[in-house]
């Protein structure tokens, strides 16, 4: 009996009745449909039989059945099943029982879902605004179907938000919403006693654009890989690969081969890239300028040969539904394993030069360390949860594309402190020149693409996991009417990560501070899901030298 | 006569200070396999921050008057150092006291600056930098009390020419490395740059300045590092000394160029401490020193 039947006879006979559709279209996924006042309970039941609480999909159904839907899903790693638990709640009474106070890493899903689709959530612990702005009107849902995507009710100037009251005793100091640390806008408040961290609040979302919505209105599925890629400028083709197999998987389209291994080649191309840059990154957090310099020396080589693969430095435009744009050419093979030597070598000097490092030791051992109980509660993800010793990657886990053939460890530390994610992601940085190696010689041949029908087939599920460098990346696709998608939900691996660092920063230093932030590797581009593109024009325009520094010099009016 | 010696001494740290930082900063971006600024940038960049203009964020006088009183007191001290082993006007009327009481005085006008302008980083920088302060002062002070016991006066040349002058005993030696180990610090270097730490408190103390005051903080740091570059040569190596004026401050010039290659080197080999573990370092170093003064007492 298989792992799925058995998990579903151990819910069965619990919640008779409560369980009213149980589905699985595709290996590896198990969709259940449940009454919305068990949902606490099963999501549970469901963690206490070894699931990973992912994240929540919120959809508006108003018009087909005057219902809001809901769906938590669960992983479960050691058996390569994803679980998919769908429930509704009827839009004139929108109230979820919320399974946060279970399962903190929810925290943040069922809030975005108060604020995005007006579902209200019973016993959520910090029912506070987290996505919309704070002049946001509170009655309009930009996620319902009723609200147009280019709706821009009218501003407020007195609206702010609302920090968490500072602890007694301490004072706080502002990180954001601009800080040379972020890189992004965010805004920490970090209440400090003296120099020790005792707490902190998190406003974020500071550029949301609405790309699902906009996806989900505007534009057809095969221009979706492109702005998905636009997600993160770092692991787009992680965003792009996401979602073109949610949405192969909610149709049942088999891709070729070839493509599977192309796609595997750029996620690791893009996987070696982003970490080079992370480990500059934390170096200058740190205050060790020449490391990062010497990281981002090393990255340099990914970045001209992908241009050399895909034309771009970066954002490759390489995946399609359906396949990939271009191949992998015999001289192409050749220069890849030329530069993956090179940079192999180059990274084992830098990693001698840090491991050997005591100034370095000092300065990430203990920090911001928490247990491997905690890491799974707050459902981390990707090297930050390999750091603390919890042994979970998707590509090994729930494999996708070309993965399944390939070898590869996965490596894990258990210090669960910084230094731990900056081991895991050294020893990632090798195991991905291992992958790539064995990905172009192994490399079938065949065609790029599997052209899809016409009409993709409406009200499909599809669900496809990436580990991305950050960890993993959950796309959620219901398929819909005019050629595109009635629900595209993006989670990146941020969303999970970042939700635990208020915990991570307790009793540390303040100058620990951008470091153990760091050392998720935040994406807040990634968790704002922000993308701006000309909708207007459409064509692409190549802006010259002059005409930038013209808009730099530009007077503000 | 005596009193152009001063006036060379203070032309000279005026003129050369930012043509050191800027030999550190080309050499620190060689290390890095960058390129790197021109050598003239540090010249370049006084002379822009002074022709902007003055923005008073603070709105009150002790944030106006800080870099100045910076500025005063570091020019203050270089005119003291018998630089070239020649003495001048100054040397014969201040002492030892005066000098450390006058570098202090620099270090108190960043603090009041800080917390002056009411911003949190700064607030937060000023409160390292007082730290640092009292922790890194001492073996300054000892260095040159080290220097008194043994030239049994207080006057500064005398104290200077005291630690090395007669040869190195086992309390110079111990005071050479104390001093080396203190150099980063002395100087604001990584590993403790900790004061200003751009990726924690966004430049602490200065956070809140800009323009002509900016400038002045600015120069005030360059001269302080050429001070303790140029200290260090003028106690630790005695034995270039030649006699002649000119070559003597020539040598000197050169040494201190050592020193600053010296210091760019630790600085790109090092991340930044954390201020506890900085104190912690520091304590080690105050115990180095003042035993240094302790061996002194007893006669080596």
């Amino acid at each position: 009996m298989n792992f799925a039947k058995s998990l579903q006879s151990a819910l069965e006979p619990e919640f008779t009745g409560a369980i009213t559709a149980i589905e699985a279209p595709a290996a590896g996924r198990l969709f259940l449909d449940a009454d919305r006042r068990l949902v606490r309970e099963i999501s549970k039941r469901l963690v206490a039989l070894g699931g990973r609480y992912q994240v929540s999909i919120g959809c508006d159904d108003t018009s087909r059945n005057g219902s809001l839907g809901l769906i938590h899903t669960f992983a479960f790693d050691g058996h390569g099943l994803v679980v998919a638990l769908r429930t509704s709640a009827p839009a004139d009474d929108p109230v979820v029982r919320s399974i946060t106070p279970d399962i903190p890493g929810a925290g943040w899903s069922e809030r975005e879902f108060m604020d995005l689709l007006g579902l209200r959530f019973e016993g959520h612990p910090k029912p506070k605004r987290l996505v919309l702005a704070d002049d946001w009107p509170p009655d309009i849902h930009p996620l319902r179907k009723d609200v147009p995507y280019n709706l821009v009710p009218p501003s407020a100037e007195d609206a702010a938000y609302q920090f968490d009251a500072a602890p007694e005793g301490t004072t706080t100091i502002p990180v954001g919403p601009f800080h040379t640390s972020l890189h992004e806008p965010a805004h920490f408040a970090v209440y400090v006693d003296g120099e020790t961290i005792k707490g902190c609040d998190y406003r974020g979302f500071m550029t949301h654009r609405g790309i699902e919505k906009l996806c989900q209105t505007q534009v057809g599925y095969n221009e979706i890989p492109f702005i998905a890629e636009r997600i993160c400028g770092i692991c787009g083709s992680v965003h792009a690969t996401a979602y073109a197999q949610a949405v192969e998987e909610a149709v049942g389209l088999r891709i070729p081969r070839r493509a599977e291994y192309i796609r595997t080649v750029m996620l690791e191309i893009e996987r070696l890239h982003s970490h080079l840059l992370w480990l500059g990154v934390a170096m200058h957090l740190i205050g060790f300028e020449t490391l990062f310099m010497h990281s981002w020396r090393v990255r340099e080589h990914i970045m001209w040969l992908s241009e050399r693969i895909t034309g771009n430095r970066k954002t490759y435009g390489m995946v399609v539904v359906g396949g990939v744009r271009r191949d992998i050419t015999p001289e192409l093979r050749q220069d890849i394993e030329v530069v993956l030597d090179k940079v192999e070598a180059e990274t084992r000097g830098i990693h001698r030069a840090v491991i050997g490092d005591t100034a370095i030791h000092r300065r990430t051992r203990g920090v911001g360390r928490i247990s491997a109980e905690e890491a799974v509660a707050w459902g981390l993800v990707g090297p930050v949860a390999r750091a603390r010793g919890v042994d979970i990657d998707v590509r090994r886990d729930h494999p996708y594309a070309a993965y399944d053939d390939l070898r590869f460890d996965v490596p894990i530390a258990d210090s669960g402190d910084v230094w731990g994610t900056v081991h895991v992601r050294f020893l990632e940085i090798f195991e991905s020149t291992r992958i790539i190696r064995q990905a172009v010689a192994q490399m079938p041949a065949g065609p790029l693409l599997t052209e899809p029908d016409a009409a993709l087939p409406p009200w499909k599920h599809g669900l496809s996991l990436v580990e991305a460098p950050r960890g993993e990346s959950v796309h959620y696709v219901i398929t819909g009417e005019d050629n595109r998608p009635e629900r595209w939900r993006v989670r990146a691996p941020t969303y999970s990560n970042l939700q635990a660092v208020p915990r991570m920063l307790l009793n540390n230093q303040f100058a620990d501070f951008p470091i153990i932030l760091g050392s998720i590797d935040p994406c807040f581009s990634c968790t704002d899901r922000v993308v701006v593109i000309d909708l207007k024009s459409g064509t692409e325009r190549i802006v010259r030298r002059h005409e930038l520094e013209a808009l730099a010099k530009r007077q503000p009016e | 006569m005596s009193i152009v010696y001063a006036l060379v001494n203070v032309s000279v740290f005026f003129l050369a200070a930012p043509l050191y930082e800027g030999l550190s900063r080309k050499l620190t971006a060689r290390v890095q396999s960058r390129q790197g600024p021109p050598i003239l940038q540090p010249y370049y960049d006084i002379l822009k921050l002074l022709g902007k203009d003055r923005i008073d964020s603070a709105g009150n006088w002790v944030f106006r008057v800080a870099p100045a009183a910076a500025f005063a007191s570091i020019l203050a001290v270089v005119g003291t150092v018998p630089f070239g082993f020649r003495e001048n006007a100054l040397n014969s009327r201040v002492d030892t006291i005066t000098v450390v009481y006058l570098l202090t005085f620099g270090g108190v006008a960043v603090i009041l600056g800080a917390l002056s302008s009411r911003n949190t980083f700064a607030m937060i920088g000023a409160s390292r930098e007082m730290v640092t302060m009292i922790m890194v002062e001492p073996v300054l002070a000892m260095t040159l009390i080290l220097g008194a016991v043994r030239a049994k006066s207080l006057a500064i040349s005398g104290a200077i020419e005291g630690v090395a002058g007669a040869g190195f005993g086992a309390s110079a030696v111990v005071m050479l490395l104390a001093y080396l180990l203190a150099l980063q610090a002395f100087v604001a270097r990584q590993p403790f740059d900790i004061t200003e730490a751009e990726s924690e408190i966004l430049g602490g103390p200065f956070l809140e300045y800009s323009g002509p005051q900016y400038a002045l903080f600015k120069y005030y740091m360059m001269l302080k590092q050429m001070f303790y570059a140029v200290l260090f040569v003028t106690v630790f190596c005695p034995f270039t000394r030649t006699g002649v004026y000119l070559m003597d401050m020539g040598i000197q010039l050169l040494a201190t160029l050592a020193v600053f290659v010296l210091i760019a080197l630790v600085g790109a080999t090092h991340p930044r401490f954390r201020i506890d573990q900085a104190v912690r370092y520091y304590a080690v170093l105050i115990l180095a020193s003042l035993s240094a003064v302790t061996i002194s007492v007893i006669g080596f």
